[in-house]
């Protein structure tokens, strides 16, 4: 899907300029010569409202294989984040981002970003992916919730 | 050897479709008809001359499994009254247990439908497009979800009318594409996208179960659908055919693929398909690819452990991963405290050594109590008093367990190593062939007699390497001390043979050395049957006790 693969990204990129959730940002990384790297974006996720996650917004980067769409990007926080899910790389563990699980070329940037908001304050506990986090989340959820609240504090957009 | 051995297997997977199997039989030439009644004479005479130590095994192509497959597929779609490519998915879904597709599916079709994902689920479920965002065509695919779960249950792919709409593909966004294929589920997407994504599916994960490529959709490709989808790539289509064969395999219990790589034979072993029948034979076979393909059917280790069965020669492999170097180390390198056993090591000072642990104080050399060695440092001159000797046997008592396993272990490592150096002595051999036709009137045929004892040695030093595996975990007893006896006459035999193949040729002497040869080779030979038709048929009369529990034994 070589051929698909940067077509698709720059469609992306056009639906994304057109709409996206609100609080959410996604643009392609700069290569060092200025010209536009479509196969790596910096996004950003926000928090949700109502969450201990609220008032942060994550830095996140995609990197998308050249047979993108047939295989899913890969995102990974940066730096990492204090998430049951997230590896201590800051990779994510999604099963939509797994190409033997959910994953589904028809899946957009936009559903993967909200698929991965969703999973911040509602981990999987069944598929840990850091010790520090998992935890904590499984014996003492006060310690947890106020870590993370310290991390949004951490990640208020400037 | 490929296209044997239809008629014995149809016998044994087919037990319920005669008139199916009627129907194929016809199907098939005449010619083709002769060389398999040829083929399966032959199998029965070698039927007949089984040994005891020996499985019944037949190897089958990848054709010849696809012929199962076919059959089973034929049988479900004559009995649901569905497509083959439907019946193969349901098949798949179900892992090849066609009693349990045929005994869900008369209970509900359309719940093993859905769930086999074959057709849409009847109940609409929530739509999460509304949260999760952008939905193209979202208000178009739910009317088409619920006209075709209505109508259809099988699938149906559609080809792309003339459309009036540009049609836009959702994963490529080009609109320049005017042909799309969609499955029962309606998601439309165009050809190279499909394309890409199944040739990609199939080369890179090795997934035989390919679902539509929209999100949380669990609509399965149909084989028609697959190829029509490939294209002109014939090389991924092959593939995907292979990854069937395998995933058949994989369900069926007494079929194994062979680990050989790049091999695509299967051996179908029913008799060693089940875990207890591992406890009574050892069912070593080789594919019908080539004669080297030799492998277990019952474990993974890649030998033919004969006449030792899996669970004892799987111990017996991890234990000398884990152990023998240690054992070996500590052997050569270390001693134990006379007093309290723990083992030291003695890396430099004197002879006068001091237990960290309990602070005994003894001598290295005799091991005997330091204190009654006076003023004798350094140079130890009580070796044999009785102090020093009674210390020594408290220690090699402590030793023995150790001793026990490396006299196994020594006598396996030396086999395995003889055998790994038979391409020299076959080298060797093959020059001493040549010289003797030289200095002798012996023809070629005349000194094939040394190539037959080279491979005799080889043969049974395999045998002997894995009787020290079976040894070592034999129960001590009368039954053990025949199988050491028989052991013993094996090894004696097979170090004459193999010194007489091995030591310089006397020309004045060749003749005699023939005849030597000749009736040794025939000697080894038959012990060799000894022992391995004995310990098999110890096997099958559950006449072996091992001093470990051993899975599949009680």
């Amino acid at each position: 899907m070589s051929g698909i693969c940067r077509a698709r990204l720059a469609e992306e990129r056009k639906q994304w300029r057109k709409d996206h959730p609100f609080g959410f940002y996604a643009k392609p990384t700069k290569a060092a010569d200025g010209s536009m790297n479509l196969l790596e974006w910096e996004v950003g996720i926000p928090g949700k409202q109502g969450t201990p996650w609220e008032g942060g917004v994550y830095k996140l980067m995609m990197t998308f294989p050249e047979d993108y769409p047939s295989k899913p990007p890969k995102c990974k926080f940066t730096p990492p984040l204090f998430h049951p899910n997230v590896y201590p790389s800051g990779t994510v563990c999604l099963s939509i981002l797994d190409e033997e699980k959910s994953w589904k070329p028809a899946i957009t940037i936009k559903q993967v970003l909200l698929g991965i908001q969703e999973l911040l304050n509602d981990p999987n506990v069944n598929d840990p992916a850091q010790s520090d986090a998992y935890t904590m989340f499984k014996n003492d959820k006060q310690a947890y919730e106020r870590r993370v609240r310290a991390q949004a504090r951490e990640n208020i957009p400037k | 050897m490929s296209s044997d051995n239809e008629y014995s297997d149809q016998d044994y997977y087919d037990d319920e479709d005669e008139d199916v199997l009627l129907d194929d039989a016809e199907d098939e030439s005449a010619s083709e008809m002769d060389v398999d009644a040829f083929d399966t004479d032959y199998r029965l005479s070698a039927k007949g001359n089984r040994k005891i130590y020996e499985v019944e095994y037949e190897s089958l192509s990848q054709g010849d499994i696809e012929k199962l497959m076919k059959d089973d597929v034929d049988n479900v779609s004559g009995i649901f009254g569905v497509d083959e490519d439907t019946a193969s998915l349901l098949l798949r879904h179900f892992e090849w247990n066609k009693e349990k597709l045929i005994e869900k599916f008369m209970d509900n079709a359309a719940a093993v439908n859905a769930a086999a994902g074959l057709s849409v689920p009847e109940k609409p479920h929530p739509d999460r497009s509304q949260s999760s965002g952008v939905r193209r065509s979202t208000r178009q695919n739910s009317a088409d979800k619920v006209k075709t779960s209505s109508k259809t249950k099988s699938i149906i792919e559609r080809i792309s009318p003339p459309v009036e709409e540009r049609f836009v593909c959702p994963i490529c966004f080009d609109d320049s594409q005017t042909e799309y294929l969609s499955l029962s589920c309606d998601h439309k997407f165009c050809t190279d996208c499909w394309n890409a994504y199944i040739a990609s599916k199939i080369k890179t994960e090795a997934e035989q179960w390919i679902t539509c490529m929209g999100e949380d959709c669990k609509i399965v490709a149909p084989n028609a659908f697959i190829r029509k989808s490939l294209k002109n790539d014939s090389k991924s289509w092959q593939r995907f055919q292979e990854l069937l064969v395998r995933h058949f395999v994989s369900c069926n219990q007494s079929l194994k693929y062979c680990p050989y790589p790049s091999c695509t034979y299967t051996v179908s072993c029913p008799s060693a398909s089940s875990k207890s029948s591992l406890t009574q034979i050892v069912p070593i076979v080789v594919c019908g690819q080539s004669p080297t393909h030799k492998f277990c059917f019952g474990c993974n280790i890649d030998d033919d452990h004969r006449p030792v069965v899996c669970g004892v020669a799987r111990l017996w492999m991890q234990k000398c991963q884990d152990d023998s170097e240690t054992a070996n180390w500590i052997k050569s390198n270390t001693k134990e405290c006379s007093k309290c056993q723990s083992t030291i090591e003695k890396n430099g000072g004197c002879n006068h050594m001091t237990c960290k642990k309990c602070k005994y104080e003894f001598c290295w050399v005799c091991m005997g109590p330091w204190s009654e060695h006076g003023t004798a440092w350094y140079s130890c001159n009580r070796y044999d008093e009785k102090a020093s000797i009674d210390a020594r046997d408290a220690q090699s008592k402590s030793r023995a367990s150790l001793e026990r396993y490396l006299h196994y272990y020594n006598r396996w490592a030396n086999h395995e190593q003889s055998a790994k150096l038979s391409v020299e002595l076959y080298a060797k051999t093959e020059k001493k062939m040549e010289e003797m036709q030289m200095s002798s009137d012996l023809t070629w045929i005349e000194v094939q007699f040394m190539k037959k004892a080279a491979d005799e040695v080889f043969k049974c030093r395999m045998t002997l390497k894995w009787t020290y595996a079976m040894a070592y975990y034999l129960d001590s007893g009368n039954q053990k001390e025949l199988y050491e006896d028989n052991q013993r006459d094996l090894e004696r035999a097979v170090e004459e043979l193999s010194e007489l193949i091995e030591q310089p040729l006397d020309p004045e002497v060749v003749p005699s050395l023939r005849q030597k040869v000749t009736d040794k080779t025939v000697y080894v030979q038959k012990r060799n049957e000894i022992v391995l038709e004995d310990t098999a048929k110890g096997f099958l009369e559950g006449r072996w006790s091992w001093n470990v529990p051993v899975e599949g034994f009680d």
